[in-house]
């Protein structure tokens, strides 16, 4: 059993598991946290996970947790693994069920107090435009074929067909295209699933949010992002819905029988894998990049849902309701990536579930707007409380792989919520904060509870003192939609 | 709580210990816990009959299957199943029927069953397993 004594502290907020602790970690692991902070890997299974995840063949450096760390399935969640990408393998558990799930960022050019006086009625309007909650089908309906064409397209799909503009594919983690999409490598299980699905938030943590920008901490950064205080923002969080549930769900079961064909031993079967450069590994990488792709579009359709709403209720009423994008994330994902390792460019896999790309100044990943000072990396909190705009940094380079946190983390099952949480009294608790909330179930409202998760300023704390990104500014929610 | 299954904490998803007398309780049991997740089974006509037929490699793997199947068709129909008739259950093949409907009281949409730490284990009185549900 490993104690937090166990753990060597490399620097304030950086704490290592030696390779020798368990005989089948091939590389050490590490926990970004503060000293409070680690007690909490202890409380579940996170630390066994990463462990676990150290031994996968292939890994490089480090087995990677960030500081929104907690139990998952497989990897924990905040999970960073970068794999070699001649030798290493890939895994469908060390991305996850809901493939691309990620958080868009829109802003607005309006002052909180020009939407105030609408936002009930904006609230009302978003939620009729974006379809949210179990069995809720889409904003669009698309045949077989142009699924096939949306899901290696990605973005430019919805370029093409009236539901995004030029400049929210330049604002979108790899323009809204991850490149190797291969369909045929889709069951038509995943596909149905899938078909009726595009636009569409989904349940469970997913959520619509108008915020107001309530401060800059770096305001040189902030005008490159173009936001400012008092600001009126809009954030998406949904991913690839039933139709990467379903491609994570056939590829974990499908790979079952790779590791035995390549002889790779793994603890736990939710990390089964295959090496990247195989028929099985290619495969899963194909299908994988489709469903990434569905979700760049779904939230794009969803963007223009947003936009929509805002034209409905505000046109006539206030000098400007458009929104432009500041930036759309990842935070469940696989991809290849040039990496400097002991002063050689490595070609890698990144393995980044639960945790967000955050490449410094300079990357030709990172759009042109923001190459001087980062990438813009989007952290929403939970419920009801508070949300950063971070940017990427040099120190993410050497010590993460560009990699940073997603959100606040939990602390409490759901179930614990719904014995601790009475989803309407919430409600009221938070309406009375003056958020205006649309939510499909109380119950669900309950799961999702602020005091379910860590303090997402905490995070953004340590974050922030290991170099993880930087601050740029803090959101507060007005209005919540959720499933 | 019905009897058969329970409810064990996770920090972000959901995780089930299943027990029964043999596979066939034991799936029969697991798939009765997917029900109690999703929905309140109490408000469940169960006036759809469907037959399933499905194969595996390994125990574990046909539970993940069979669990996976009922998932799919709650997202595909709305249906969530309640009652099981399983003539069969051998470590690589479940044969039999299940019957479920709309929920009148519907609790949590499930993503996906999961292999994580998913073993099959023998106990004193028969089986035992924990299955982590996506949610």
């Amino acid at each position: 059993m490993v104690e937090k004594k166990d753990f060597r502290r490399v620097d304030k907020y950086i704490w290592e598991l030696p390779k020798e602790t368990r005989p089948d970690m091939r590389v050490p692991a590490r926990l970004f946290a503060s000293a409070e902070m680690l007690d909490s890997a202890f409380r579940d299974r996170t630390v066994e996970q990463l462990i676990n995840t150290a031994t996968l063949p292939g890994i490089l450096k480090y087995a990677m947790a960030m500081p929104d760390f907690h139990e998952g399935y497989g990897f924990p969640i905040g999970g960073v693994a970068a794999m070699d990408a001649k030798t290493g393998v890939i895994s469908p558990g060390g991305v996850g069920y809901d493939i691309n799930c990620g958080v868009r960022l829109m802003a607005s050019h309006l002052e909180k107090e020009e939407v105030a006086p609408y936002l009930r009625d904006l609230t009302n309007a978003l939620y009729r435009a974006c379809p949210s909650g179990v069995g809720e089908p889409g904003r669009i309906r698309i045949s077989p074929r142009e699924l096939d064409e949306l899901v290696v397209q990605g973005a430019k799909w919805a370029l093409r067909r009236g539901q995004a503009r030029e400049e929210d594919l330049a604002h979108t983690e790899e323009e809204g295209t991850l490149p190797g999409a291969d369909p045929s490598k889709v069951s038509a299980r995943a596909r149905e699933r899938g078909g009726d699905q595009i636009g569409s938030l989904g349940a469970g943590n997913h959520f619509l949010e108008i915020d107001v920008v309530e401060e800059i901490y770096d305001p040189e950064v902030a005008r490159a992002f173009g936001l400012r205080e008092n600001q009126v923002v809009v954030q998406i969080h949904c991913g690839s819905r039933g139709f990467g549930h379903q491609i994570c769900d056939d590829y974990v079961k499908s790979l079952q029988t790779a590791i035995q064909k390549y002889g790779i031993t793994i603890p736990d079967r939710e990390l089964v894998c295959a090496p990247i450069d195989s028929p099985e590994g290619r495969a899963y990488y194909g299908a994988m990049a489709c469903a990434v792709n569905y979700a760049f579009v779904n939230r794009q359709v969803l963007a223009m849902g947003v936009r929509e709403a805002f034209r409905d209720v505000l046109q006539g009423k206030v000098r400007n309701f458009d929104l432009y994008q500041v930036y759309d994330v990842a935070h469940n994902i696989a991809k290849f990536e040039e990496h400097e390792i002991d002063g050689k460019r490595v070609r890698v896999c990144v393995h980044r579930k639960g945790a967000t790309r955050a490449f410094g100044p300079g990357r030709p990943e990172v759009p042109t707007a923001y190459r001087d000072v980062g990438q813009p990396v989007l952290v929403p909190g939970s419920m009801g409380t508070e949300s950063y705009v971070l940017v990427g940094t040099d120190r993410a380079m050497e010590i993460s792989f560009g990699s940073t946190c997603h959100g606040a983390g939990r602390v409490m099952s759901r179930s614990q919520a719904l014995k601790k949480i009475w989803g309407p009294d919430l409600k009221r608790e938070l309406e009375e904060q003056g958020l205006v909330i649309r939510a499909g179930s109380t119950k669900g409202l309950a799961e999702e509870a602020p005091a379910a998760y860590k303090n997402v300023s905490q995070v953004v704390e340590v974050v922030h003192g290991a170099g993880l990104a930087r601050k740029v500014a803090r959101l507060r929610p007005l209005a919540v939609i959720k499933g | 709580m019905p009897s058969g299954f329970e409810e064990i904490p996770h920090t972000a998803d959901v995780a089930l210990r299943v027990w029964g007398n043999d596979l066939k309780e034991l799936f029969a049991n697991a798939a009765r816990g997917l029900a109690w997740l999703m929905a309140d089974p109490e408000t469940v006509q169960p006036e759809k009959e469907i037959r399933v037929d499905l194969s595996a490699p390994d125990e574990e793997t046909l539970l993940v299957t069979w669990l996976g199947e009922l998932i799919y068709l709650n997202e595909r129909d709305g249906v969530v199943f309640t009652e099981f008739d399983l003539e069969e259950v051998t470590p690589t093949h479940l044969r039999g029927t299940a019957r479920g409907g709309r929920a009148g009281e519907f609790r949590r949409f499930v993503k996906a069953a999961t292999f994580s730490g998913l073993t099959i284990r023998p106990t004193g009185h028969g089986l035992e397993t924990t299955i982590t549900f996506d949610v």
